[in-house]
């Protein structure tokens, strides 16, 4: 050991994969690294080790290394899994087709169901049933098994997935057949429901096992090449990979389910704003992260991000989608980000996204032949991104295309240029908004009691804006705001949530039930990190009841205080439910309260980065001031702003809008009036005005 | 005064936020409601009237419950017209079609109107289906009922909330009235929120921009519906179009659209008597069959608002089947509306084979299974539509196991949760395998349930339609297959039922629910044969029929 503790974390995203590297001495001093090289489809694990050696790292060096990866949705979205076989309770072999029979776009006769992932010929029934107590009704019969599976790989089948009904309240049958199927198949991939999931609705939970199937040879292989090519670097350790639940898991259990990697990307940035929260005294943080295709938001109280099992793919207005029921972090997703079109319909209205213009021909500006109008372009075209520093310099900004693109939009409106740009900021500003009430007024949260912490290539340039829209009183933009989702997986605890649905009234003598449901689980959690060489004694839990109105179907989920759950804290627990469902919707009944399940959480640290603050300096901002422009606020009209270099800026410095801060990765937009000062780490702090 | 402003990218933006703000008031709903029907189901709508009653945004849920709201918001305006009857935090209820319920006594709309600058400015208002509202059955709805009066509890347009504070003894009337009354409680109250969410928001949003602004965004949103109305009614062919159809009772149904280029009228007057039996509809209702078919036809993919629906000129006669008269009962009033919306589809189907496919099972085959659940003792009540085919279209099959048209973004009930909640077993749930549909392109699968009861006195009732006509094929598409329940006692022969109620369910008695495959488009002989192959290979054909109908060797 040389004394110095070097963290990596590296991220496979669509176009490119990151690499931030942060190296720490023995006083705590960091020095940080980034690199960016092309991502490799189909073996995205040599643009991992590419990036390791662009950034000049040795595998052999590092002391833990944090993984994102995008190969889970990836294999989904672009149907790229392997074919896969279900097997069924008796009767019910058609629930994957069936699925809810919702048609969300419901005026139009020419809607698609959308098709399930197993065709018919491979879905397969055995007889036995299980109660929803999880009493056995009727005992399984594996008799026609061994011909199932002859017939599956008779058509080619790798994978197997099996759910079995009201397998989360007795998983007994979906492991007989598990067992079996290791017996008589031992080359096939295998997944029952209840590894994934022990909670209750069918389609969901059977959709869920037929996803994890689908993708679990592919993600397999991957980590696996993953890890031999870092081994074959000399690196001696096991990576650890992001989940979606934004916590980071070990290597060997993200092999075995893999599905709990879908929704990972976004995942690290969230719980990077939560981290950042907690470091600089802000616990209660409004996330967002906008890109170049899309924006997605998450509400952070008390430095907790939400988790939810309630995870859809491909739904939205127009399509049902197909549920994971995973741990997921509670997200809005929207299509606007910089690569956003603007377009203008029959009817003269004005439009922002969701198509994009993606990375290829990209904005207008880019001068790689695209010819309509996105976001960058407006935003380029009111001066807030400075056309001489374009991309951090990486691109000359084609002005003239970019002129031409938004001319059309302002045609077809029939107003001028400016005006145009401005709308399409303004529109792009509103879709926003209304994803940041969906996470904030929507769930009983008022936004003026948080934090906008904005990060992603965009984040920056719309924050202060939308925070003046919504009333926060202050924006946080991170060090690295571009690169912060790379930080969020280095600040990330190994992390497991685990919800079992059962049902318990509220009631005195039902306490000893959820305490003993709790307390198998917490054992079990305990000797799952023990297997993988974790100290018990550092794992720590958390412990969330969902509960309901009797007769009602949502819950609401509550946080447990600390300590045993004994009769007498039911009548705390009661009124922590009363209140918490009436902050959400406006009123409380006077009816019996029943559990509907629990939501534990398991984690422990697993070599997190601990950030040194630097002092604070005295210097004048001016030390960082490039230049000035004329630059439109949009509702604030145009002002004359300074122009700061974010590279120079330190500790301490203060100044006040209207500015522009300018560094390689994003520009940060800051109105008449607001407040700034750099925090000790870094941090770009903007107090609106008041 | 603050003065309007014509920006029409704020107008956008003000827009946007009504939408935001009515499917905010779906969401507190769906997740503070009681009932199944409500929560899971989501028999319920949202929406945003302007002060006169105008739809000028409305939120998720099922297509048939969209135009509703407007017409009780304008019953509510009209009744409490003097000043003083309608003030701050009052809340409204009416759920009897005839003082603008529209649908059934289970369907209460709550309403609440908006003030800001001391006036009205808006309403926000839902409607969803209560498990109980009394009346001669369990869950209301009897086909034995011959007066509204059998039908439960009604709320002809009244306040329940005064001032922000409940009317208390309007509130008890409401609760004592129903066999589940704490359910009931619940759904208003839920309701209520609702409609308060919406008030939160509706105030800031016109805080914001000005009360004038507001009420222009409004205006301008429902002109702009009607202009995008307009312009797709002069693409539809022109002409009159006329089409009689027998119906499973025997009646024949009559329809006369005639498309003109600023017009779509639809004549329904030559048809029979209203009946004495709960199967007639209130002319509002035969509005919202109307209102839906018109926009599938002119804009299927953005919101409706009050303005897109303006060209529709409706003819009716009262004392029709199409137009009640007090006290004509109207329970199954949905299946009415849905001969109405099948009969225009098919009516227009002929015309324009690109915007309208073959036939679906076209009933909500509402089922209503009750009796106590042997685990808790309590009793449960199961209120559910059922999924089915749909036909197929010039584009491709239809699709299997979807609601029917009067649905929409509706969720049937996991048979976990079923099975918890309620007091029975659901032994399967299968795609239709029965013949029908057949064509070059197929229409879709219906679904088979059975659900086995666990306790003795219980209840089944349902009312199906399609039962003896199945759906309708097109250009040489085969017809698909009926919609039924079948009664498949512990002791005893099966008896098949369209319409049934209050039959006695007895421990290991079977209600096996089946419904219809969607209709075929096209001649089956020219169906690819890869897809024949598909079928039979996915059990979805014999091989016999394969070759029977299809003409191809498997």
């Amino acid at each position: 050991m040389t004394g110095s503790t070097m963290r990596v974390a590296t991220d496979v995203g669509g176009t490119f994969t990151d690499l931030v590297c942060f190296e720490t001495d023995e006083n705590g001093n960091a020095t940080i690294r980034t690199a960016k090289s092309d991502t490799t489809p189909p073996n995205f694990e040599q643009g991992v080790l590419n990036v390791l050696e662009k950034g000049g790292v040795d595998p052999a060096g590092i002391d833990f290394l944090a993984h994102g990866t995008t190969v889970v949705i990836n294999a989904l979205t672009e149907r790229k899994g392997v074919k896969v076989g279900l097997i069924t309770t008796d009767g019910f072999r058609d629930i994957l087709e069936i699925a809810r029979g919702n048609r969300p776009d419901f005026f139009n006769l020419h809607y698609r169901k959308p098709a399930p992932f197993v065709q018919r010929y491979l879905r397969r029934e055995l007889p036995g049933r299980m109660s929803y107590k999880g009493e056995e009704l009727k005992p399984l019969d594996m008799s026609g098994l061994g011909a199932i599976l002859d017939d599956f790989r008779a058509e080619g089948v790798e994978a197997v997935a099996v759910c079995f009904l009201h397998s989360y309240a007795n998983p007994a049958h979906e492991q007989a057949v598990v067992a079996e199927i290791a017996k008589l198949w031992p080359e096939a991939s295998v997944v029952s429901s209840h590894q994934i999931t022990r909670e209750w609705r069918e389609y969901e939970r059977t959709n869920t096992a037929v996803l994890s199937a689908y993708v679990q040879p592919t993600a397999e292989r991957y980590l696996k090449r993953l890890q031999d090519g870092l081994a074959g670097r000399g690196f001696s350790g096991s990576p650890y990979i992001m989940q979606s639940n934004c916590g980071v898991d070990s290597l060997e259990a993200v092999s075995r389910i893999p599905i709990t990697m879908v929704e990972s990307g976004p995942a690290s940035g969230f719980w990077g704003a939560a981290e950042l929260g907690k470091l600089i005294g802000e616990t209660n943080v409004l996330a967002l992260d906008i890109g170049g295709t899309t924006a997605k938001c998450s509400l952070i109280e008390d430095g907790q991000v939400k988790i939810m099992t309630d995870y859809w793919i491909e739904r939205d207005r127009t399509s049902a989608g197909y549920p994971i029921m995973v741990p997921v972090v509670d997200l809005v997703e929207i299509g606007n980000g910089g690569g956003s079109i603007a377009w203008v319909d029959d009817f003269g209205k004005l439009h922002v996204g969701p198509q994009s213009a993606g990375a290829l021909p990209g904005p207008a500006a880019y001068g790689k032949g695209g010819t309509e109008a996105t976001t960058t372009d407006a935003n380029l075209w009111l001066g807030r991104i400075n056309k001489d520093y374009f991309c951090g310099g990486a691109i000359d900004a084609d002005m003239e295309s970019a002129g031409r693109a938004i001319e059309a939009v302002a045609d077809k409106l029939g107003v001028d240029a400016a005006e145009a740009a401005r709308g399409i900021v303004r529109i792009a500003n509103n879709n926003m908004v209304n994803a940041l009430k969906l996470v904030s007024l929507n769930r009983g949260f008022d936004p003026r009691d948080f934090t906008l912490v904005a990060f992603g290539g965009g984040g920056a340039m719309h924050a202060v804006a939308l925070a003046s829209e919504l009333g926060v009183k202050k924006v946080v933009v991170p060090a690295g705001a571009s690169v912060f989702s790379a930080w969020g997986m280095m600040m990330s605890d190994l992390r497991r949530d685990y919800f079992i649905t059962r049902l318990v009234d509220l009631e005195a003598g039902g306490a000893d039930s959820i305490e003993s449901l709790f307390a198998e689980t917490e054992e079990g959690a305990r000797r799952q990190f023990a297997d993988e060489g974790i100290d018990p004694a550092k794992v720590t839990f958390l412990r969330y009841g969902k509960f309901r109105y009797q007769n009602q179907e949502h819950t609401t989920e509550v946080l447990l205080p600390e300590g045993k759950v004994t009769d007498a804290e039911l009548a705390k627990i009661r009124d922590l439910f009363h209140e918490t469902y009436e902050r959400e919707y406006t009123y409380r009944l006077d009816a019996p309260v029943e559990m509907v399940g629990i939501h534990l959480v398991a984690s422990a640290e697993v070599g997190k980065l601990t950030m040194k603050p630097e002092t604070l300096g005295d210097a004048d901002a001016s030390a960082a001031l490039k230049g000035r422009r004329e630059v439109d606020f949009a509702l604030e009209g145009s002002h004359d702003s300074a122009i700061y270099d974010g590279l120079k800026l330190k500790p301490g410095m203060k100044f006040t809008g209207p500015a522009i801060i300018e560094d390689p990765g994003t520009t940060v937009v800051i109105n008449p009036g607001c407040g700034v000062d750099i925090d000790a780490y870094g941090n770009i702090h903007i107090d609106m005005k008041s | 005064m603050s003065t309007p402003t014509n920006d029409p990218i704020t107008l956008e933006i003000i827009q946007n936020s009504l939408q935001a703000t009515a499917d905010e008031m779906f969401a507190a709903m769906r997740k503070t409601a009681m009932s199944s029907i409500i929560y899971e189901v989501l028999d319920m709508g949202t929406g945003i009237m302007d002060a006169k009653g105008m739809l000028a945004s409305s939120g998720a849920g099922i297509p048939a419950f969209i135009g509703v709201l407007d017409k009780a918001v304008q019953v509510i305006i009209a009744k409490f017209d003097k000043p003083g009857d309608i003030e701050p935090g009052d809340v409204f209820a009416t759920n009897d079609p005839y003082y603008g319920g529209v649908t059934h006594l289970n369907d209460i709309v709550v309403a609440m109107p908006i003030f800001a600058d001391g006036r009205i400015i808006a309403w926000t208002a839902n409607i969803a289906h209560n498990s109980d509202v009394g009346g001669m059955a369990p869950g209301s709805l009897s086909g034995e009922a011959t007066e509204i009066f059998q039908e439960g509890l009604r709320l002809p347009a009244i306040k329940i909330i005064a001032n922000g504070e409940p009317i208390k003894p309007v509130m008890d009337i409401i609760k004592v009235n129903s066999r589940m009354p704490d359910v009931l409680e619940g759904d208003v109250w839920a309701a209520i929120a609702s409609v308060r969410v919406g008030d939160k928001r509706l105030r800031e949003i016109a805080a914001k921009y000005g009360t004038a602004t507001f009420e222009r965004a409004m205006e301008s949103f429902m002109d702009f519906g009607e202009k995008v109305s307009r312009a797709a009614l002069a693409d539809l062919p022109q002409g009159t179009f006329e089409l009689s159809e027998e119906q499973d009772d025997g009646r024949t149904f009559n329809v006369k659209i005639t498309i003109g280029p600023d017009e779509f009228t639809v004549d329904l007057r030559d048809n029979p008597d209203q009946s004495a039996n709960p199967v007639n509809t209130s002319r509002d209702g035969v509005m919202v069959a109307a209102q839906m078919i018109f926009k599938s036809l002119t804009d299927p993919y953005s919101p409706a608002n009050g303005g897109s629906f303006r060209p529709i000129n409706l003819l009716t006669r009262e004392g029709s089947v199409f137009h009640a008269k007090e006290p004509a009962p109207i329970g199954f009033y949905y299946e009415i509306e849905l001969r109405v919306y099948d009969i225009m589809w098919r009516c227009l189907a002929a015309h324009m084979p690109d915007r309208l496919a073959a036939g679906h099972f076209a009933s909500v085959c509402g089922t209503f299974i009750g009796g106590i659940h042997p685990d808790t003792g309590r009793q449960y009540t199961i209120i559910e539509p059922q999924l089915g085919g749909w036909g197929a279209s010039r584009q491709g099959d239809g699709n299997s196991a979807v609601f029917c048209g009067f649905h929409g973004e509706t969720y049937n009930c996991p048979a976990e949760i079923n099975e918890a909640r309620n007091g029975l077993y659901v032994d399967q749930l299968r795609l239709n395998m029965e013949p029908g549909g057949e064509g070059k392109f197929t229409g879709g699968r219906g679904i088979v349930m059975d659900y086995r009861v666990r306790a003795d006195n219980g209840f089944l009732t349902a009312g199906y339609t399609r039962s003896k006509f199945p759906a309708w094929g097109v250009e040489g598409g085969h017809d698909g297959s009926p919609n039924y329940v079948e009664f498949r006692p512990k002791e005893g022969e099966p008896e098949r039922f369209a319409f049934v109620s209050g039959l006695a369910t007895h421990r290991d008695d079977v209600i096996r629910v089946v419904t219809g495959n969607g209709a075929g488009l096209g001649d089956p002989k020219e169906r690819d044969p890869d897809k024949v192959r598909s079928d039979v290979k996915n059990g979805l054909l014999s091989a016999e029929r394969a070759l029977e109908v299809y003409g191809v060797k498997v």
